[in-house]
């Protein structure tokens, strides 16, 4: 494991939704592919097979007009903090919570694509690379120079752009800090979602806007009843929205079979 | 089994096979930012560009601006990926086109015209289209008809918004300023299907197909108190709303003001609405546009297709290098000469005019290319900015400005920069530059100056002026849209049009990530269709089927959404299926 720097506090990086702003507009999506390479759709990739890190689904109450009511929610690896059961299933240590950041990591050049994780993921936010990576001919030449694209059979997901945090280091380092700044690493989601919807920060600074708003009434977090202390808190002012976090358990036959 | 190495061979087998030949390596360089205007769509937001070496990685907002509010959509987001679409085109027969078209124009009969159909007009392009149209004789300018009148929108003084319609929150005007003043007013959205501007609206109105116009006729009758065209209670009979529905309605327009009405090119019963809001004047102002040199008012004016007669244009060219409203290819067809007439189309691909036109032409996409973005249809006050290219333009690209000047026998060339004097030379209004966020006095700054930093990122704002009433809308000159196709029988489904109208353009090969990877938007010629109208029309979740109309025939695939009404087929606004089909036609969908 990567030690905590003794002479900094550990963070804690969160991230909190404000479902009621999001527009659905996937702004979020593709600034998330191009920040860290993930390549176009394969011709045969289906939303089953595809590379999403970050995923905004539409969800509806289950009413008809004119009481139907729908949200769009981004759902991306909810960076669990307790008993990550995708760091428990790994038979290669190939996915590690950074205790320095509370970032769940997954190194590809580790990975064995046995899917494990993917099976123990409850959100289903973990991708599998059914196919190498390829992009039009030229179109490499805009790859993101600090995220190294990953090879097919491997597994991939959200690390909160990890290239970004990398670089918020090295120009702490050059400014003579030892920590980051609040506000100058944020992931690219946060930083393009133009709904202002996304807020990242640190969750164990309690003057931080995003603990603050992860503390709010309002705010709920995906599958809570299964203690894996996720960092990922959404938050609508509605109740049935607040409920979608805790749906009951789906009739067999339904689940998402992804990978 | 215990020992060490055949775990240790493992790992690195696997960081050899990360480094092998078919994964691309990222290049190196050193990190630059540069700022220029997105050119995707009227918005013009400002973009933040990171760059390696000389080679654009990455695109962002510009949180400061004004106008944009640092907001980009997702197309905006994937701009810098354009360039490398396996669909752009690359070559054409220039010289042939220039031939053709000096061969009409030479032999243009007193009945014909010479045409130049720009899509997304108010560009300094578009005045040099203009002037050129002047030039040659019997020139015509031709553009889409302009929405609401041509008037621009103020959203941030509206409290009330009805929508008729209109994709508010779809990318509809400038995307991060709507969202900016979304939090002042109450979004009532009129629509038959519940698209994201419903669905986030406070409320919505599910309305029967086609009928906008009754509901604004119905809502005019209640606010005049006098007998107009249609009754509220036959308003109500023709929107599947309720009476009370309607009263309540236009008595939220009356008393929840300042109300505006929103409602698309083809209502142009929406512009009497909002005279009875209050609106006319107030949030829906004269567009107003950057100065111009005194030298180009004798220009063309811009004309609707419904002013030109038919059989008459003898040679059409038609700047698709900015992807605009796209007008379907049966309203142009019948103004054509019959014998030989020369259509020429400067595109980015052949998936708009292209497949209709004679010539088709490849034009430098963004963001290559040189060009100004007008102010949107939601900027309360004119503005100017310039598209500077972050990658050097492919060879052989046609500037479709530089064609139609010299097909006309003019130089255009410099137009850009004459028109960047003028506004300098009226002396009104700010620069905002991105670089530092900073707003200067127009007057503080020297012709030189302002010229440099347009090119480096920004944006000139006019002063902000009283707000006039827009002009008055001349419906007969503009109509040009298709007929609605009757009622048949044997086309038992509703088209509900999504994505934004007209979006001829390119989009990044990772928008599939939103097209083919989620199910968050439909891709080009793919249609949902609730199950149980697949299951009725015999097609299931994948299948190739066709989407026949009274106009026309495309291939689709389908997808079972269970979000889609019953009697519904969803499908992209795409060229190819504008051609065959308006908002709300009838249609059938067949396994092919």
């Amino acid at each position: 494991m990567i030690a905590a720097n003794r002479n900094n506090k550990a963070k804690r990086y969160g991230m909190t939704i404000d479902v009621d702003r999001c527009t659905g507009c996937g702004a979020c999506m593709v600034a998330c592919a191009v920040e860290n390479n993930v390549p176009p759709a394969h011709e045969g990739a289906t939303e089953r097979k595809g590379i999403t890190w970050i995923r905004v689904f539409k969800v509806d109450n289950g009413e008809d007009y004119p009481g139907k009511r729908t949200v769009f929610v981004p759902v991306l690896c909810q960076q669990c903090g307790e008993d990550t059961p995708c760091v428990h299933v790994c038979p290669q240590q190939a996915v590690e919570v950074d205790p320095a950041t509370g970032i769940v990591g997954q190194m590809p050049e580790r990975c064995l694509g046995c899917r494990y994780c993917m099976a123990a993921c409850p959100y289903h936010a973990r991708y599998f690379n059914w196919w190498d990576p390829q992009w039009p001919a030229g179109m490499e030449k805009t790859l993101n120079p600090d995220v190294a694209p990953r090879m097919r059979g491997v597994v991939e997901k959200c690390n909160f752009c990890h290239g970004r945090w990398h670089a918020a280091k090295q120009r702490a380092a050059a400014a003579g800090k030892q920590e980051i700044e609040a506000g100058s690493y944020v992931p690219a989601c946060v930083e393009a979602c133009p709904a202002e919807a996304i807020h990242f920060g640190d969750l164990s600074d309690p003057a931080a806007d995003v603990a603050r708003r992860a503390k709010d009434p309002a705010s709920f977090r995906l599958l809570e009843k299964l203690h894996t202390e996720p960092k990922i808190y959404y938050s609508s002012q509605r109740d049935w929205v607040r409920r979608i976090g805790d749906p009951p358990k789906p009739p067999m036959g339904e689940e998402n079979l992804r990978g | 089994m215990f020992t060490p190495a055949p775990w240790r061979l493992i790992t690195d087998t696997a960081l050899w096979s990360e480094n092998w030949p078919g994964i691309p390596r990222p290049a190196r360089g050193e990190i630059k930012t540069r700022y220029t205007n997105c050119a995707l769509c009227p918005a013009g937001c400002a973009v933040r560009a990171r760059l390696v070496g000389e080679q654009p990685v990455a695109l962002m907002g510009v949180p400061a601006h004004p106008l944009s509010f640092g907001a980009l959509c997702p197309f905006g987001l994937t701009g810098h990926q354009l360039p490398y679409h396996p669909e752009r085109l690359k070559q054409g027969p220039a010289h042939e086109a220039a031939e053709a078209v000096a061969n009409a124009i030479a032999q243009c009969g007193p009945n014909e015209r010479i045409a130049v159909l720009d899509l997304r007009p108010g560009r300094t392009a578009s005045w040099t289209y203009r002037r050129a149209m002047a030039a040659v004789k019997n020139g015509v300018y031709l553009t889409a008809p302009p929405p609401l009148g041509g008037a621009s929108v103020n959203l941030s003084a509206a409290r009330t918004v009805l929508s008729i319609g209109v994709p508010v929150l779809e990318g509809w005007g400038t995307p991060g300023n709507v969202l900016a003043a979304r939090a002042g007013f109450r979004l009532i959205q009129a629509e038959p299907f519940e698209s994201r501007t419903a669905a986030l609206a406070d409320l919505w109105l599910r309305i029967k197909p086609g009928s906008g116009r009754a509901l604004a006729l119905g809502l005019t009758a209640l606010l005049e108190g006098k007998a107009g065209p249609l009754t509220p209670a036959q308003a109500a009979a023709e929107t599947g709303l309720s009476e009370n529905q309607i009263t309540d309605l236009a008595r939220d327009l009356a008393h929840n003001g300042p109300a505006l009405v929103l409602a698309g090119d083809d209502l142009p019963e929406a512009v009497p609405l909002n005279r009875l809001t209050g609106a006319w004047g107030e949030s829906l102002i004269a567009r107003a546009e950057a100065p111009v040199p005194e030298s180009w008012k004798k220009a063309a004016p811009p004309t609707g297709f419904a002013s030109v007669p038919d059989g008459s244009i003898r040679a059409l060219i038609i700047d698709e290098s900015v992807p605009g409203d796209y007008i379907p290819w049966n309203v142009i067809a019948p103004k054509l000469v019959p014998d030989n007439p020369v259509v020429v189309a400067i595109a980015w691909s052949r998936n708009g005019y292209g497949r209709h036109a004679q010539f088709t032409l490849p034009a430098a996409v963004y963001p290559e290319m040189t060009g100004d973005a007008p102010a949107a249809i939601d900027s309360p006050a004119a503005a100017f900015r310039i598209f500077t290219p972050l990658v050097p333009a492919t060879a052989g690209m046609v500037d479709p400005a530089g064609f139609i000047a010299s097909a006309a026998g003019m130089n255009a060339s410099a137009a850009l920069r004459e028109r960047a004097d003028a506004i300098h030379k009226a002396g009104r209004g700010t620069l905002f530059t991105y670089a530092d966020a900073k707003s200067t006095p127009v007057k503080e700054l020297k012709p030189e100056d302002f010229w440099k930093a347009l090119n480096q990122g920004g944006c000139w704002m006019d002063a902000p002026g009283k707000p006039a009433a827009p002009v008055k809308y001349d419906e007969a000159a503009w109509q040009g849209k298709p007929p609605a196709p009757q009622e048949a029988s044997d086309l038992p489904l509703v088209v509900a049009l999504t994505g934004m109208p007209g979006a001829a353009g390119l989009v990044s090969p990772l928008m599939s990530k939103l097209y083919q990877e989620s199910n968050l938007r439909l891709g080009r010629n793919r249609a949902a269709l609730n199950p149980a109208s697949a299951a009725a029309c015999g097609v299931g979740e994948g299948s190739r089927a066709v989407l026949q109309t009274l106009l026309g025939r495309r291939p689709i695939q389908v997808t079972l959404s269970a979000s889609t009404p019953p009697g519904v087929v969803e499908v992209e606004a795409s060229p190819d299926i504008l051609d065959i089909c308006g908002a709300f036609s009838r249609a059938r969908v067949a396994q092919s």
